[in-house]
């Protein structure tokens, strides 16, 4: 049935075309934005109260908690290579990110049946990590190969802004869930289980694992191909340009921190950055998308790490107002929604087809090592020559990164496509 | 997506709501442990006792935070309408940091002397540290805030703390922003992370830890200039003495989260360990200018602070020991 009705379905899904008539979306990107909004409103459940729980249940220090949060970070980035890979090398995209999604799922079993000791929730969340690590290279792949190549941007930007409903839904369910049942996790936990399954089960029974521009014929891509995408004149000027454009981005948590240094106001207020920040993302993740696919990814993307100019404008000022700290966490999250999603549509464009998966695994991995590196240099910066100084001279490294980052992507974008 | 796939779906999703819906329902309506306790005389006067503690009931935890008055070892009264992590009081104002009656958020409750409640206070993070000046003019209290660790290593961990009036529990300033100073010249990184604050009998000066780059710094502060200055390492939750001479604090064993008890005399800089063998993560009371109070996490014990002597249990199932001392006029 998929078959047949494919290639009509990519140009007009009817899901979509009624609300709207210019947002068009493959439907397989909705199921898969199903999934991850799933999967997010149970990871997030968890991830919610986790801290209380392990505090005033298990009665661990905070530090112990600091501890397993910082265990699986790492975790992820080394899978994510080696699952891109593979989900080329055989060709089932699908099955290893719903192996991704069937460990996290697996975790919140975990943690209902044996989540009262410290050292076992310690292993249950690292088995979460691999399992987010494992799916999101295919995940993507996916979503790239279910879209025409003229509306790449926007299929990310839908899945990203569905992706983000489900973390902003999480919170608010297990908070929902303690409020009616004070103090039992347990329901928590069950709860967030249901929510893992229910994603794995839409994405077992409606997404389909060869879309409309999976490769099905010729020989099955080896390692050696995937890894000589480095190489690639398409693919290295891109990554290239988003090492350093990450590198030269100061981390949304050090912004954070940055705010609350330079900013004086009520603790209170402070949750309430994340959540102005990522409704911003939410609501401009589709916007933003559809704009790439009409005036070009390359200059929404480079014009997205541009609005960082006015965060860093505002962490600069001495005094401000809440109305400007609006406006800067509007920007922060205005730069999320035209920056992750969009640079992964446009690797989908530049990547041929049958490596599309190890591609975005390299570029996911390389753009998370140039965070890290941003972050130790900027916390270098500060300390050494303050916080003002650092964000002066990130500023200038942004600027220098946009610039060398323009000519390299538009020469990607022209280069001929080769087998 | 086929018409099977379909059905499957509509009915893992019926199953899935009606299992969750019924899980929840059931451990809503099951009974509710937090409300069994009976609920003692709230509003007794504090003043005679000579100790305050957060109790601990090591069968159920759900009954955890009661505030109870303790003189010479014995319980006397306790208190049913505070639930805290962390209990702190002096000179007729008290801080009770806790999970907020939503079940879902963290608060400061500030509270008179007859335990009654008198302002809120939300909080960022889980409960850490609280303190009240000597006068009950300010408050002090860490919490630690998660999902918020920059650096994503492994250690990483924030805290945040702030000073507050007892007053009208209006914020007064973040020591994350004060100034802060090392050798007489500015001194800022992106890890500075501050706990554990002492107040003086000058209440506008206060002593805090300071860590940053694997250090742990003593700081003593200034509230109305809003400034710190670093005065030197090693020391972690210091407590000054009620003479205001020396300062019990943890010392780190290593770079392990455990720690010994130490007292630093601030004028001769006499630096001794005191006779308490075990890992203590607390900050210290005085009890008077020679004995410590303490607790680790299951019971208060005692011990002198010149080093001598030896550790002995003080109150069972207890945690955050404070010295009651009756007001000068009474």
């Amino acid at each position: 049935m998929y078959q047949v009705e494919a290639s009509k379905a990519l140009l007009k899904p009817r899901l979509w075309a009624r609300r709207s008539s210019r947002l068009r979306v493959p439907r397989n990107v909705v199921a898969l934005g199903m999934v991850s909004l799933l999967t997010d409103i149970s990871s997030e459940m968890v991830a919610t109260v986790l801290p209380l729980y392990l505090v005033f249940t298990l009665g661990a220090s905070p530090l112990v908690f600091g501890a397993i949060d910082g265990t699986y970070r790492g975790a992820a980035a080394l899978v994510q290579v080696a699952s891109g890979f593979s989900s080329d090398r055989w060709r089932r995209h699908k099955e290893v990110a719903g192996l991704g999604y069937a460990l996290s799922a697996l975790g919140k079993v975990a943690l209902v049946a044996a989540g009262n000791t410290i050292g076992g929730i310690g292993a249950i969340v690292a088995v979460d990590r691999v399992g987010k690590g494992i799916r999101t290279a295919p995940r993507d792949a996916l979503i790239s190969l279910s879209s025409r190549k003229e509306s790449l941007a926007t299929s990310f930007g839908v899945h990203r802004a569905m992706d983000s409903v489900g973390a902003m839904l999480g919170p608010l369910v297990a908070f929902g869930i303690l409020l009616v049942a004070p103090a039992r996790f347990d329901a928590v936990f069950v709860v967030s289980t249901l929510f893992a399954l229910l994603g794995l089960a839409v994405l077992v029974l409606t997404v389909q694992g060869k879309p409309q521009r999976a490769p099905r014929e010729g020989p099955a891509p080896s390692f050696r191909a995937s890894a000589g995408l480095v190489k690639d004149p398409r693919f290295y000027p891109l990554l290239l340009a988003a090492a350093g454009l990450s590198i030269a981005s100061v981390s949304d948590a050090m912004i954070y921190v940055g705010l609350q240094r330079a900013i004086d106001f009520e603790p209170a207020v402070f949750p309430l950055l994340f959540v102005v920040t990522a409704l911003s993302f939410m609501g401009l993740a589709i916007p933003f998308g559809q704009l790439a696919d009409r005036v070009g990814k390359v200059p929404v993307l480079l014009a997205g790490h541009a609005l960082l100019f006015v965060v860093y404008g505002v962490l600069l000022m001495t005094s401000v107002g809440y109305g400007l700290l609006v406006l800067c966490l509007v920007c922060l999250g205005g730069y999320f929604a035209a920056t992750e999603g969009v640079m992964t549509a446009l690797a989908g464009a530049l990547l041929p087809e049958k490596l599309q998966a190890s591609g975005i695994g390299i570029l996911i991995t390389v753009v998370s090592l140039g965070r890290l590196v941003s972050s130790v240099a900027f916390g270098a910066l500060w300390f050494a020559i303050g916080l003002q100084s650092a964000i002066l001279i990130f500023a200038a490294a942004l600027l220098i990164a946009i610039a060398i980052a323009a000519p390299l992507l538009l020469r990607a974008q022209r280069a001929p496509v080769h087998g | 997506m086929d018409s099977r796939s379909k059905k499957i779906l509509a009915t893992l999703v019926a199953l899935f709501v009606v299992a969750g819906g019924a899980y929840v329902a059931v451990a809503a309506l099951g009974p509710d442990e937090t409300t069994t306790d009976a609920r003692p005389e709230a509003s007794e006067v504090l003043a005679h006792s000579d100790l305050m503690v957060r109790a601990v009931d090591p069968h159920n935890t759900r009954l955890n935070g009661r505030v109870y008055e303790v003189d010479d070892g014995k319980v006397r009264r306790r208190s049913g309408d505070l639930a805290c992590e962390r209990v702190y009081y002096a000179a007729g104002r008290g801080i009770c940091m806790g999970v907020a009656a939503s079940g879902v958020d963290y608060e400061a409750t500030i509270f008179d002397s007859r335990l009654k409640p008198v302002d809120k206070i939300s909080l960022t993070g889980l409960p850490s540290r609280a303190r009240v000046s000597a006068d009950g003019r300010y408050g002090a209290m860490t919490v630690f805030v998660t999902g918020d660790s920059y650096l994503e290593s492994s250690t990483a961990f924030s805290t945040r703390t702030s000073i507050v009036d007892m007053g009208d529990g209006s914020q007064i300033g973040q020591l994350e922003q004060f100034d802060v100073s090392k050798d007489g010249v500015p001194f800022d990184a992106v890890d500075f992370n501050f706990w554990g604050v002492t107040f003086a009998k000058d209440p506008n000066r206060f002593y805090a830890t300071l860590g940053t780059g694997g250090e742990h710094y003593l700081v003593e502060g200034n509230v109305r200039e809003k400034s710190l200055r670093v005065l030197r390492d090693g020391v972690e939750c210091p407590s000054l003495s009620p003479d205001n001479q020396r300062i019990a604090y943890k010392s780190r064993i290593g770079n392990e989260n455990r720690w010994h008890l130490r007292v630093l005399d601030l004028d001769t800089l006499d630096d001794h360990a005191v006779a308490e063998s075990h890992s203590i993560d607390d900050q210290v009371e005085w009890l008077d200018d020679d004995t410590l109070a303490y607790s680790d996490e299951i019971n208060v014990y005692t011990v002198p602070a010149d080093g001598g002597g030896e550790a002995k249990l003080l109150v069972k199932d207890a945690t955050s020991p404070v010295r009651l001392v009756a007001p000068a006029n009474q």
